[in-house]
């Protein structure tokens, strides 16, 4: 039984076809990255499988259990949790208030949830931050926010979209450590992104979606070396880096 | 650095305890019915816009009908008392209830969209319940006296009836009526309950992703709300012993609640008595002084009074004074490196 399974789904919005066909599987455990272009679905693959909208064919199924169609609270709570490519802090609440939030998922008191955020900003080295109301956070550390509040909910598989985006390398590189450590922890991860330095480094599989098909699955250095993916979509650029 | 979530709030305790005592010997000294009217109104509308703060002032949702809910709550213990004889006592309890049903029927479709679908329905809800009972004389065998309004039966000085010769003891059921809302805002605000409220407000998406059932908690939020403005509104049929539609579920009052809540700052427990404290004497001043030669100006005012209030106080007058207070959050600066 595959931890996630996620098999012939299809998602079109009005004439666009989104996502076409995707399955996949990920391992206990394991890094998968996807990349592709703009507009390639990955960010719709990822809304399908955190239940923010149903797929229109196809399913998901998380440790054997069926998962397509249920709602965001309900995936939440089945230890699955996701970040949003455009960062979403709750503005007014403190850096600590915004990680107690999800601490409550599985802490129902304040104090035993306030002592889970705390664990978890002492992860992400945002300690010194506690008290900084979120919308004062860079866009850098709005992520590794974002990254708090799912942990706290305490996820077996993160979904994470685009965290690195808009870091400069040195941070990207802090984000990247800070990956690793997530998964040591035993959490696994999917994730998109658009830097190839973090996805190459992190991944152990890389998924190519293409106009919302897979075009190459595989490890990170193989699929680097696909023509298939090289003509389609890495081209010249990451030939040349 | 440990941070007390609310921690404004438990230092703010002392205060409003030695306020609430102050207030309890309020009638020792004040003698004035009129003075006491005007009190009672003030903590009156303190109530109603503190029960509103419930589900708009934390969810970040704006319900401008929430004069329905009161006047189902006023009508409904005022119908029971005049045909049954049920004690407002016990009658504001059903009303409340009622308000509670109702209050979550108009919360539930609206609960599932995105957008300003709330606003609207509260809006459009509440007048055409104002305008159906303007026009309906009866319904079922009870008088509802249409426009006319029901004047409650006096019994003279029964307590267990919920009637009382003079204003004072309608002031300590109004003052303790206001310690419970502010009481059970201020549990609520610490609780799961008003995290994941605010984090609704805050982003509802995220809050979804996080595992909050939103539709589940806006509802309770509205249903605590609906509730309490219930018991607010039989509070307010025995206190004047008549009931219109006009008064008890006038557009008008949904505004007052509203704006008092926006204006003194709404998703905190004090800031809606800030605001009745201040705009309910500031409009029984302009309704006595300039009401009769300019009907409806108190409506101009108020909506100035709201767009001052939105661009310069956007977070309410609690805001400054926080800050006074010396409580206020300090904000890191943006280019400070992040602690490693």
């Amino acid at each position: 039984m595959p931890f996630l399974e996620v098999r012939e789904i299809g998602k079109s919005f009005g004439g666009l076809q989104a996502v076409k066909n995707l399955s996949f599987t990920v391992e206990p455990g394991e890094i998968l990255g996807i990349i592709g272009p703009n507009g390639a679905g990955k960010t719709t693959a990822f809304n399908m499988i955190a239940g923010f909208f149903p797929p229109d064919t196809g399913e998901v199924r998380f440790r054997g259990e069926k998962i397509a169609g249920l709602r965001p609270w309900d995936i939440s709570r089945r230890r699955i949790a996701r970040t949003f490519q455009l960062s979403k802090p709750f503005g007014d609440l403190t850096v600590l208030e915004n990680v107690v939030v999800g601490a409550f998922q599985r802490h129902a008191n304040r104090p035993d949830a306030q002592r889970k955020a705390e664990g978890v900003l002492a992860l992400v080295g945002m300690t010194g931050r506690a008290g900084t109301e979120a919308h004062n956070l860079t866009v850098v550390d709005r992520k590794r926010l974002e990254l708090a509040r799912c942990l706290a909910t305490e996820p077996e598989l993160l979904l994470l979209d685009e965290v690195v985006a808009g870091a400069t390398p040195a941070e990207a590189g802090e984000m990247m450590e800070l990956i690793r450590r997530i998964r040591d922890m035993g959490i696994t991860i999917l994730m998109v992104e658009h830097v190839m330095r973090v996805i190459m480094g992190l991944s152990h599989r890389v998924l190519v979606l293409h106009h919302g098909e897979t075009i190459a699955l595989g490890e990170p250095k193989a699929v680097s070396r696909d023509p298939v993916v090289l003509k389609a979509y890495l081209g010249e650029r990451y030939g040349k880096a | 650095m440990a941070t007390q979530p609310g921690r404004s709030t438990r230092a703010a305790v002392p205060a409003i305890a030695a306020a609430f005592a102050f207030f309890a010997l309020v009638p020792l000294f004040v003698s004035d019915d009129y003075y006491l009217h005007v009190l009672v109104h003030v903590l009156f509308f303190a109530y109603m816009a503190s029960a509103w703060n419930v589900v708009c002032g934390y969810t970040g949702q704006l319900s401008l009908g929430h004069s329905a809910l009161c006047g189902i709550g006023g009508y409904v213990s005022t119908l029971l008392f005049i045909n049954t004889g049920l004690t407002p006592w016990v009658g504001m309890l059903v009303g409340a209830v009622a308000a509670t049903g109702v209050g979550v029927l108009v919360g539930w479709p609206c609960f599932r969209l995105r957008g300003p679908y709330f606003a609207l329905t509260t809006i459009a809800f509440a007048e055409i319940l104002r305008i159906w009972t303007d026009n309906t004389e009866e319904i079922f065998g009870i008088e509802l006296r249409g426009a006319q309004g029901l004047s409650v039966p006096l019994k003279g000085h029964v307590p267990a009836l919920f009637q009382f010769d003079g204003k004072v003891p309608y002031f300590y059921i109004i003052l303790a009526m206001l310690a419970g809302v502010m009481l059970v805002t201020w549990w609520m605000e610490r609780s799961r309950m008003g995290y994941y409220l605010k984090a609704i407000r805050g982003d509802q998406d995220a809050a979804e992703a996080l595992g909050v059932n939103s539709i589940r908690y806006l509802l309770s939020a509205m249903a605590l709300s609906s509730f309490l403005t219930g018991l607010g509104g039989s509070f307010y049929a025995q206190f004047f012993r008549y009931v219109n539609p006009e008064r008890i579920m006038g557009l008008d009052l949904s505004i007052e609640f509203a704006l008092m809540g926006i204006v003194g700052g709404q998703g905190t427990v004090l800031g809606p008595v800030l605001g009745s404290f201040l705009l309910t004497p500031a409009g029984e001043i302009t309704r006595a002084t300039l009401g009769g030669r300019f009907p409806g100006l108190h409506l101009v005012i108020y909506g100035m009074v709201l767009i001052l209030s939105m661009l310069f106080l956007p977070k309410g007058l609690i805001e400054p004074l926080r800050r006074l207070a010396g409580r206020k959050r300090v904000p890191a600066g943006r280019d400070e490196p992040a602690a490693a």
